[in-house]
C-alpha cells in the first residue's frame, strides 16, 4: 500500500473528505532497448532541457524525472533510465518493472542489430506483464546520422502498426536535426514524453491504478480499453 | 569549493598538523620500502600500509605494492603482449561501446590523441583477459575497473593483475549471469540493519532494493567517483581485503548519509535517487576505517545467517551465502588486530547467539540457482584471497 500512496493520490468519493490535499500525480515510464542506442541522452534531454555532451554505459538502472503541467494538472514524469546489456536485466531490472504506466521503446537508426532486438524487448515486457493494454511507444534514436541509416522509416513503421505503438524518430544529440543547421521539428523528444504523458492523463485514475504487490492485497480495476488499435497519433511535427 | 574546505581544515592544525602529516607520511614511504626490500616481501606490512590512512600514497608505490598485494610476480610477466584478433571477438562490440564512452575515466586535459590511444589499450587488456580465460563474462562497469589498472599500472602490468583480480575479487561478477552478484548485493542491508536498524526499516518500508549500490560493487566504485585520487585510494583498501570488503564499505556510505536517508521521501525511486548519487565530499579515511571494523565486528559468516533466515521469508538467498559463510578467510593483519581489541565484544556475542556454524543447503533448487559448482565464485574469491595473501 506505501508504494501506492506515494504515487498516487487521487480523491475518491468516499474518504476525499479525510484526504490531504492531493500530490502531483506520477507518471512512471521505463526506457528500454539495445545497450548504446541512446537511452540515456533520451531520457537526460527530456529531464534536463538539454543535451548531454557525455554519457556513459548505465549500470543497472538510472532514473530522471520532470514535472510538467497538463491541463493545468502538475505532473511528474518519472523515467527508469536502464542497462541496455542482457545480462543485468534478469535479475536486476525486474524490481523496476513494477508499478510501470508506460514503455519506451529505443533502437538506434543505424544499427539494424538494435532493431531486431525489439521483438525481444517487447517480450520482456509481456513477462513483466506490460502488454498492450500499457501505452507502449518505439522511438527511432540517432536519425541525425541518417546518412548513415540501416532502419527506414517505413520498415519501422510497420512494426510499430504491427505492435500497436506510434513511432517517433529522433535525434537526442543534435539540437539542429539537419546537417544544414536548421533548427527543425528533428527533435521530438520533448513531444514524445509529452505524447505519453497526455496519454496517461487521458487514461484517468483507474487505469493508472497499480497492480497489487501482493496477490489478494487490492483489486485493481482496469478501465476496458476502447481502442486497442493505435492510440494518439504518430504525428511528430512540433 | 572542497579545495578550500580541505585548505581551510588543516589550517587549524597550524601547521603543526600539516609537519607531522608530512612526517607520517615519509615514515610510512619508509616503512613501505623497508617491506618491500626484506626477503620474502612483508606482504602483511603492505596490506596493513594499503588500508591504513592514505593508503599507498603515489602511483609509484601502487605499481610495486598492488602486484605483491595479489601475488603476482612481475618478473614471470612476458614482456610482449599476446595479440588480439578483434574481428572474432564476441566481447568486442559491447567493449568497444563502453570504452568509447568512458572519457570521464581519462584525467581533465589529457590531449585527444593520448586518451585515443590508451582507450585502445584498454580494449585490448579487456579482450585478452576475456579471450585468455572463456569462463569470464564481460560486464558494463568492467572497463571502469581496468581503466584504473591501466592508468596507474600501464598496459603490460595492468594485464597480469587485471587478469588476477578477474579471477579472484571479480569472479562472481563474471558469471554467465549475475545471480550471485545478487547475492552479494544481499550482504547490504544485513550490516545496515546491524549497525542502525532504523535507516534499514525505512529503507525496507521505501523498497528501495539494492540496485542503487551495483555499480558501486562491480566497479569499485569507480563508475561513480569523479575524483581518480578516491579511486585509487578505495583500490589500495580494497586490493588488502577481502572480496566482500566493497559491500561492506557501501553499508558505510549509506549509513553515513543516515540523515539524508531518514528525511528523504520514503518512496523507492526517490531513495534511488538519493542513495545512487555519492557525494564527492565523502570523509573516505574514516569511512574505510568503518567499513574495516565493521567487517571484523560482523563477518561475512555471521551475516550469511542473517541471509539464511531472512531467505525463509523472501527465498533471496543461494547455495552462495552460505558457502560464504564456510570461506572465511583469515582477515589481514589490521584487521584482525582490531578484532582482538574487539575479542570481549566478540565473546559476548558468541554467548548470546551460540557459535557460528555453517549451514549447509538442502535444497536442490539451491545449488541450482547457484549456477556452478563450489570451486568458483565467491568462494574461488576466497581460496584463492588466501592464496594470495601467502
Amino acid at each position: 500500500m506505501a508504494d501506492i500512496e506515494s504515487s498516487f493520490e487521487f480523491s475518491s468519493s468516499l474518504t476525499s473528505s479525510s484526504l490531504p490535499p492531493p500530490r502531483t500525480r506520477i507518471f512512471k515510464i521505463i526506457v528500454i532497448g539495445d545497450s548504446g542506442v541512446g537511452k540515456t541522452c533520451l531520457t537526460y534531454r527530456f529531464c534536463a532541457d538539454k543535451f548531454p555532451d557525455k554519457t556513459e554505459a548505465t549500470i543497472g538502472v538510472d532514473f530522471r524525472e520532470k514535472v510538467v503541467e497538463i491541463d493545468g494538472e502538475q505532473i511528474k514524469v518519472q523515467l527508469w533510465d536502464t542497462a541496455g546489456q542482457e545480462r543485468f536485466r534478469k535479475s536486476m531490472v525486474q524490481h523496476y518493472y513494477r508499478n510501470v504506466h508506460a514503455v519506451v521503446f529505443v533502437y538506434d537508426v543505424t544499427n539494424a542489430a538494435s532493431f531486431r532486438s525489439l521483438p525481444a524487448w517487447i517480450e520482456e515486457c509481456r513477462q513483466h506483464a506490460l502488454g498492450q493494454e500499457v501505452p507502449r511507444i518505439l522511438v527511432g534514436n540517432k536519425c541525425d546520422l541518417r546518412h548513415a541509416a540501416q532502419v527506414s522509416t517505413d520498415v519501422a513503421q510497420q512494426f510499430a502498426d504491427a505492435h500497436s505503438m506510434p513511432l517517433f524518430e529522433t535525434s537526442a544529440k543534435n539540437p539542429y536535426g539537419n546537417e544544414d543547421g536548421s533548427r527543425n521539428n528533428s527533435d521530438h523528444v520533448e513531444a514524445i514524453f509529452m505524447t505519453v504523458a497526455h496519454k496517461l492523463k487521458s487514461q484517468k485514475p483507474l487505469m493508472l491504478s497499480q497492480p497489487p504487490s501482493r496477490p489478494g492485497d487490492i483489486v485493481t480495476l482496469r478501465q476496458e480499453e476502447e481502442d486497442r488499435g493505435l492510440w494518439g497519433c504518430s504525428c511528430w511535427r512540433s | 569549493m572542497k579545495k578550500s574546505r580541505s585548505v581551510g581544515a588543516s589550517s587549524q592544525l597550524n601547521g603543526f598538523g600539516k609537519q607531522d602529516a608530512e612526517s607520517r607520511r615519509k615514515k610510512k614511504t619508509a616503512e613501505i620500502a623497508q617491506a618491500l626490500n626484506v626477503t620474502p616481501v612483508d606482504v602483511a606490512t603492505l596490506r596493513r600500509m594499503a588500508i591504513s590512512e592514505g593508503g599507498l600514497l603515489t602511483d609509484e608505490i601502487r605499481r610495486q605494492v598492488w602486484p605483491r598485494l595479489l601475488n603476482v610476480s612481475v618478473d614471470q610477466i612476458p614482456e610482449e603482449l599476446e595479440m588480439i584478433d578483434r574481428d572474432n571477438n564476441k566481447d568486442f562490440n559491447q567493449v568497444l561501446l563502453d570504452v568509447q564512452r568512458s572519457l570521464r575515466r581519462f584525467p581533465p586535459g589529457m590531449p585527444d590523441e593520448q586518451r585515443a590511444g590508451l582507450q585502445e589499450e584498454l580494449i585490448n587488456i579487456i579482450l585478452r583477459v576475456l579471450v585468455k580465460n572463456p569462463q569470464l563474462h564481460y560486464y558494463q562497469g568492467y572497463h571502469d575497473i581496468v581503466v584504473t589498472f591501466l592508468l596507474v599500472l600501464g598496459e603490460r602490468l595492468a594485464t597480469a593483475l587485471v587478469e588476477k583480480l578477474s579471477t579472484h575479487h571479480l569472479r562472481d561478477f563474471m558469471d554467465p549471469t549475475m545471480d550471485n552478484t545478487t547475492h552479494i548485493l544481499n550482504y547490504l542491508m544485513p550490516i545496515i540493519e546491524r549497525v542502525n536498524p532504523e535507516v534499514y526499516d525505512f529503507m525496507q518500508q521505501a523498497e528501495v532494493g539494492t540496485i542503487f549500490a551495483l555499480s558501486w560493487l562491480i566497479t569499485w566504485f569507480g563508475h561513480v567517483l569523479s575524483d581518480f585520487r578516491h579511486v585509487v585510494r578505495l583500490y589500495d583498501f580494497f586490493l588488502a581485503c577481502h572480496p566482500l570488503m566493497p559491500i561492506y564499505f557501501a553499508a558505510v556510505i549509506v549509513l553515513h548519509r543516515e540523515e539524508e536517508v531518514l528525511e528523504c521521501e520514503c518512496d523507492m525511486a526517490m531513495m534511488h535517487h538519493l542513495l545512487s548519487r555519492i557525494p564527492e565530499d565523502l570523509p573516505y579515511e574514516t569511512l574505510i576505517s568503518r567499513a574495516g571494523d565493521l567487517f571484523v565486528q560482523f563477518p561475512p559468516s555471521e551475516l550469511a545467517r542473517g541471509v539464511h533466515q531472512r531467505s525463509q521469508e523472501t527465498a533471496v538467498s543461494t547455495f552462495k551465502d552460505f558457502e560464504l559463510a564456510s570461506t572465511q578467510q583469515r582477515p589481514d593483519v589490521v584487521l584482525r588486530r582490531r578484532r582482538k581489541e574487539q575479542q570481549l565484544q566478540q565473546r559476548t556475542l558468541e554467548a548470546k547467539h551460540g557459535k557460528v556454524t555453517v549451514a549447509r543447503p538442502t535444497g536442490a533448487t539451491l545449488h541450482e540457482a547457484g549456477g556452478h559448482g563450489s570451486d568458483c565464485g565467491v568462494g574461488c574469491c576466497s581460496v584463492g584471497h588466501g592464496e594470495l595473501g601467502s
